[in-house]
């Protein structure tokens, strides 16, 4: 039994093996993305804080405003020494921390070193504001301009290269990102192919093995079909065969003394025997001709009327006790049809009729025409159809739920109503409990009469 | 190297050398404050509650300690009513810094960097400084531009 269980489990994981790698590729190119896109995230910011050129130029400002300042003589000591300062403090934040490395990378640091010790040495709090310092710092500002302008020149150009690279690298890692994402959709997208797949194919094993158990239920449901068929077919011929063979033996026992009476008697049963067997024999052979397509019906127009009160003049000559009633419409009934065919489904609704209502209530048929059809009725007074016998009524087999030990094949009803309806007609029922029931068998007109109505 | 740091001892001395300088009026309040314009000497600032603050900045490498009043109360102390401030520098950089920035974190007015009192040919006499280190969101060039150095004005607004 593990055996089996086993290579299913097999069979399935090996389904499944493909989204492995599938699945390796999304991970790994959404994570190499992830970790792409991060490290620009950090990368990005980092240079958001690289401000060297406003660094540069605001010194250069500065040093214009110092020059001015000292090459103006109406200005202030206080204005010139505070211009000094700022001067000096844009200086020494030049020759601090990341912006004397980025100096150094330039080559500039030194130059910066050189400007600063060049304007202390003229520092206005060492050596007192006078006319002659102001004229040297006038200078010292002219001389340090063409300075600090080839740096501001040398940053912004180093600045725009490192952008540019920056950018280079910033466009390649967004290359790689986007890869990545497309490698991960393809990645999603085949998995989700394959799960769909390998749903598909469940369904349809499952549609497969589903297919194959309702055949097989097929199967057994005709065997037992069969079974059924033959088990009920040889009761009911065992029934009359008795009644015909206790009739003979009691014949036979009486040896010389048998009255005409007798005869009479024993003829009445054994014929009613002999009628049943007949009509079991007739609703066999219909059903294997149906089954087969074998059935070839001639169709002709019928005197509906006739024909019925031939079959009841029959019936009450076998059942003497019963009373049976029947009225026509008037005018022609001519109906298309099989002669044979109707007086088969007619009899078997009469005998049902008989069968089914106690013997002291009457049953009553009615031929009449309506909606281009004739309709002939059996009217009984029995206990009526249950009302879940119903739908099943006419199915082959079915003998109804307070029926299963009685007599019937379950055959009658159902070939009855396939005759009707190969003829083109139909069979219906109305019923009443405890009052009775009606079955009706239409069929359409006759061709020549309908053509002479119009 | 050597050089500046022969400087920064020599500019330590001029300013321990000269007590007039701390009388001299370094920052000035105007805008909605009691009594505008309020100018302030260096002695008024360090009469202030001093906080120590020690942060990595923009410009500097490592972590300096800072020294000064936070800005928060030196507005409480001369009853600055407003939602913002405009912080002018002595080279005319300006800009406009929340209040709430003062509320929310400790930011302080510094005067010294690592024991040495700012001064003007550095980043001094006051410089604000945020603690940069203490809050991610500090981290961001939107709040390195309200590091104002040798600011000189504060208009309440």
């Amino acid at each position: 039994m593990s055996m089996p269980g086993q290579s299913e489990w097999q069979k399935k994981w090996a389904s499944y093996a493909p989204l492995v790698p599938l699945l390796l590729i999304f991970v790994g190119s959404l994570g190499l993305a992830l970790a792409k896109s991060s490290a620009l995230e950090r990368d990005m910011r980092i240079a958001a804080t690289q401000n060297m050129l406003w660094v540069v130029t605001q010194t250069q400002m500065e040093i214009l405003m110092l020059t001015l300042a000292a090459g103006n003589p109406s200005a202030t000591d206080d204005q010139i020494a505070q211009r000094f300062d700022l001067v000096l403090s844009r200086l020494n934040l030049m020759r601090e921390g990341p912006q004397a490395r980025y100096l150094a990378g330039i080559g500039h640091l030194d130059t910066v070193q050189l400007m600063s010790g060049a304007l202390l040495e003229l520092d206005p709090q060492e050596h007192g504001h006078s006319p002659e310092l102001h004229a040297g710092l006038f200078d010292l500002g002219q001389r340090l301009h063409p300075q600090i302008n080839r740096i501001a020149n040398d940053v912004m150009t180093t600045d725009w290269e490192k952008t540019a690279a920056r950018l280079d690298e910033y466009r390649a890692t967004q290359r790689v990102i986007i890869l990545s994402v497309g490698f991960a959709l393809t990645a999603a997208l085949a998995v989700s192919w394959l799960l769909l797949r390998n749903q598909r194919r469940l369904y349809l094993t499952q549609l497969e093995r589903v297919r194959t158990t309702s055949l097989l239920e097929q199967e057994r449901d005709s065997a037992a079909m069969y079974r059924d068929f033959a088990a009920i077919v040889s009761h009911q011929m065992r029934t009359p065969l008795s009644l015909i063979d206790s009739a003979m033996h009691r014949l036979s026992r009486k040896g010389d003394q048998v009255t005409a009476r007798d005869v009479l008697e024993r003829r009445a049963i054994v014929s009613d025997a002999i009628g049943r067997l007949t009509r079991l024999v007739d609703t066999v052979l219909l059903l294997a001709k149906l089954d087969n397509d074998q059935l070839q019906a001639r169709f002709a127009p019928l005197e509906m009327c006739a024909l019925v009160t031939s079959l009841v003049t029959e019936t009450q000559a076998r059942h003497p006790a019963r009373k049976l009633h029947l009225t026509c419409a008037e005018g022609p009934l001519l109906a298309q049809g099989d002669p044979h065919l109707v007086r088969h489904i007619i009899d078997n609704l009469l005998s049902n009729a008989l069968k089914y209502s106690p013997c002291d209530t009457a049953i009553t048929l009615r031929v009449f025409a309506r909606d281009q059809q004739i309709a002939c009725t059996v009217t009984d007074q029995g206990h009526g159809i249950t009302q879940g016998d119903i739908p099943h009524l006419f199915d082959r087999y079915y003998r109804g739920q307070d029926q299963q030990a009685g007599h019937g094949t379950g055959l009658g009803l159902a070939v009855a109503h396939e005759l009707a309806q190969l003829q083109g007609g139909r069979l219906t029922v109305d019923t009443w409990p405890q009052k009775g029931s009606v079955f009706t068998l239409w069929l359409p007109l006759a061709k020549q009469d309908r053509e002479l109505d119009r | 190297m050597k050089t500046a740091r022969l400087h920064a001892a020599l500019f330590a001395t001029i300013v321990t050398a000269m007590p007039a300088a701390a009388d001299r009026p370094i920052l000035t309040l105007t805008g909605a404050v009691r009594d505008a314009p309020v100018t302030l000497t260096r002695s008024d600032l360090k009469a202030l509650p001093q906080h120590e603050l020690t942060t990595s900045s923009s410009v500097t490498d490592g972590t300096p300690v800072f020294e000064g009043f936070l800005m928060r109360d030196l507005l409480a102390r001369h009853d600055a009513e407003g939602d913002s401030v405009q912080a002018l520098a002595l080279n005319d950089y300006q800009i406009e810094i929340p209040v709430s920035d003062f509320l929310d974190f400790d930011v302080i007015g510094a005067l010294y960097q690592d024991g040495q009192p700012l001064s003007p040919r550095d980043k001094g006499p006051v410089w604000i400084v945020y603690p940069r280190d203490d809050h991610a969101r500090l981290q961001d060039i939107r709040y390195d531009t309200r590091w104002v150095w040798q600011l000189s004005t504060l208009h309440v607004e």
